[in-house]
């Protein structure tokens, strides 16, 4: 295991920039996942550190080696594919067996080690299998086995788990972190499913349009995205437009003034967003005293999710908000076209220039 | 795959119903006349007359087996055929490849490049090489009027010209046979053999041959078979004296009006290709299974 360190990468083509100046650093043994939506640029950055595409500028440092020119066989990175891409020719074993014969390994050393690998991922007595006679789960399994075996520097997983489903998928991501951790695995992941993301990482890069947006742990992404983009990325978000009137104040394009964290200057009236997350506002069917900001609005759409319930509520012509509250036992829930009041602090809400 | 499908009543007669038409057109036009060429085969026939008597005898066989000319003419024609279909091969390799993993918009334009010179007949493409070849053709002309070479150099009439010829009619099946399989196989997994540490000869041994294998043994199936039946370029750019089985059965057919040995001549033709198919893919499946 190594440290990877990526250094101002650049890849364009043509005017196209699918990855604009991204530099990162994974400490060994850190699981780092870049999320992202499709095309932001998180893919061709993993693809770039494997080897399979040569950056336009910038730097790939492994343990402390520049590997940016070497061709992907000479990296010793273990990838898993998101098609798996097991070599359907060849059974389990020889699957696993497949990089460390690469290595030129001697035999009983190489039996040894794929005998390792496979209890590892506990996939024991599976290796005469081809991979068309496995699961899905079992298959990716495999193909985690496989970039194991050769006890890569650096870990890639390209979207590992998108072709599982659903129930299997939250197994597979404890699995996989646990054994992540364990062996001290210096991991990037790439996915654009942000459960998954902060299930798994150390730590998460958010990436758009090719640049990276903000780094950090869940937490930071979470109560202080760096921009709208990222709290409505990260979380769920709902927003109110309008501008900042003052340092503190901020005023809806349906003319409510509300009460926003401090610190936030004025941009000179430029069109800015309130960010709120629905879970933090509270809703009443009276006024709510000690917060502040308690407004009336209108019911007009409730969804039940069960554990939790949506309520979209009406604030003036313009603005719309989304609370989301605990389906208690009990609890207060209103009705389609009731009139309820809701509440929130200022430290639940970011202001963000848009 | 394993599939169970409820069959609604009725299903099993549509579907006769429907191969019928192709069943009964390969009767009878495939295998009627081969049962019959087979029994003319067994016939003796009176070279002074030119008539075809009634008998059941293997005399036409032995007469192939014993005359040199014959024999020669059946050795050249599968070391021709497999000379063209393993070039085919080599060349088509990589133009598949490239065809099967390129994703531009303008792919079907060069699949249809590549279907091209199949719209022009055989015999219309050896009469052109005819006068690019010939001795006073396009290319002895060009390199004499270069200087480059004092005295043509013979090309046409040689067993190279029907060799050349033989491989630009067969190469369009093979890169279209290799295309259709490579396509199939995930890039993904060419990738992972280079994660692993694979070189990418070591990749296109361990991976990508193996895959492909139904691909190559199909374009090689296509490509001998055609080979070994070829007429027009052989009779066209072989000149008299280069002998391949399908003019010589010809020639037996029309000329001589030998039935009975044209048939004789035909048969060994089919078995010959048949057996030597057979041999071949029994072998590399053995290999591959390995």
């Amino acid at each position: 295991m190594a440290e990877l360190q990526i250094q101002k990468l650049v890849k364009r083509y043509g005017d196209f920039h699918a990855v604009r100046d991204v530099s990162l650093t994974v400490a060994d043994g850190e699981f780092l996942v870049l999320l992202g939506p499709s095309g932001c640029g998180k893919t061709t950055t993993l693809r770039m550190v494997a080897g399979f595409i040569e950056p336009t500028a910038g730097q790939v440092r492994l343990g402390g080696t520049d590997i940016t020119s070497l061709p992907p066989w000479k990296r010793n990175a273990g990838m898993v594919f998101q098609s798996y891409a097991l070599f359907p020719h060849l059974t389990v074993a020889q699957n696993v067996a497949f990089g460390l014969e690469m290595r030129k390994a001697a035999r009983p050393e190489i039996d040894k080690r794929v005998e390792e690998t496979l209890a590892l991922v506990r996939l024991e007595g599976y290796g005469g299998r081809l991979p068309r006679q496995l699961s899905g789960g079992q298959q990716q399994r495999v193909a985690l086995a496989r970039a194991l075996a050769i006890h890569p520097d650096v870990l890639l997983l390209d979207e590992p788990l998108s072709n599982l489903d659903a129930k299997l998928r939250q197994e597979v991501r404890v699995e996989i972190r646990e054994l992540q951790q364990r062996m001290g695995l210096t991991t990037v992941m790439v996915t654009h499913d942000q459960e998954e993301a902060l299930t798994m990482a150390d730590r998460l890069v958010v990436m758009s349009e090719g640049s990276v947006r903000q780094v950090g742990s869940q937490r930071d992404l979470y109560e202080r995205p760096a921009d709208r983009f990222v709290a409505g990325f990260v979380g769920r978000s709902t927003f109110l437009d309008g501008t900042v009137e003052a340092p503190g104040r901020f005023r809806t394009d349906g003319g409510l003034s509300l009460t926003c964290a401090g610190g936030q200057v004025s941009n000179g009236g430029g069109k800015a967003s309130l960010s709120l997350r629905p879970e933090r506002l509270e809703v009443a069917a009276a006024p709510m005293a000690g917060l502040d900001n308690c407004l009336p609005g209108t019911v007009e759409f409730v969804s039940y999710l069960g554990a939790m319930i949506d309520i979209h509520v009406r604030l003036s012509p313009a603005d719309r908000l989304v609370v989301q509250i605990a389906n208690r036992e009990g609890g207060f829930t209103p009705d389609v076209g009731q009139t309820v009041h809701v509440g929130w602090r200022a430290s639940a809400g970011q202001v963000f220039n848009k | 795959m394993s599939l169970v499908v409820d069959k609604p009543k009725g299903r099993g007669l549509t579907a006769s119903a429907l191969l019928a038409p192709a069943t009964i057109f390969i009767v009878i036009s495939l295998f009627a006349p081969l049962g019959i060429l087979f029994r003319y085969s067994l016939n003796d026939f009176v070279p002074q007359t030119k008539t075809m008597v009634e008998a059941l005898t293997t005399v036409q066989y032995v007469k192939f087996f014993t005359d040199p000319y014959y024999v020669s003419a059946l050795l050249t024609t599968v070391k021709v055929a497999l000379i063209s279909s393993i070039s085919c091969l080599i060349l088509g390799f990589p133009l598949a490849y490239v065809l099967a993993r390129m994703q531009s918009r303008f792919k079907p334009l060069l699949i249809i490049a590549i279907v091209l010179p199949l719209f022009v007949g055989n015999s219309v493409r050896a009469a052109g090489w005819m006068v690019v070849f010939g001795n006073k053709g396009f290319v002895n002309a060009s390199l004499m009027g270069l200087g480059l070479i004092h005295q043509s150099i013979e090309i046409m009439f040689t067993e190279k010209a029907v060799i050349i010829g033989i491989i630009a009619v067969d190469l369009p099946f093979m890169v279209l046979s290799l295309q259709s399989v490579i396509e199939g196989i995930d890039r993904a997994v060419e990738e992972a053999a280079f994660s692993l540490g694979a070189p990418p000869a070591t990749m296109f041994r361990r991976v990508l041959w193996p895959l492909a294998l139904p691909g190559i043994l199909g374009g090689m199936i296509l490509t001998f078979i055609l080979a070994m039946n070829a007429y027009a370029t052989p009779f066209l750019l072989g000149g008299p004296t280069f002998k391949m089985m399908a003019p010589v059965i010809y020639n037996e057919f029309t000329q001589k009006t030998n039935w009975p040995f044209g048939a004789a001549v035909a048969f060994i033709l089919m078995a010959v290709t048949l057996s030597l198919t057979l041999v071949a893919n029994l072998l590399i499946q053995r290999r591959s299974t390995r």
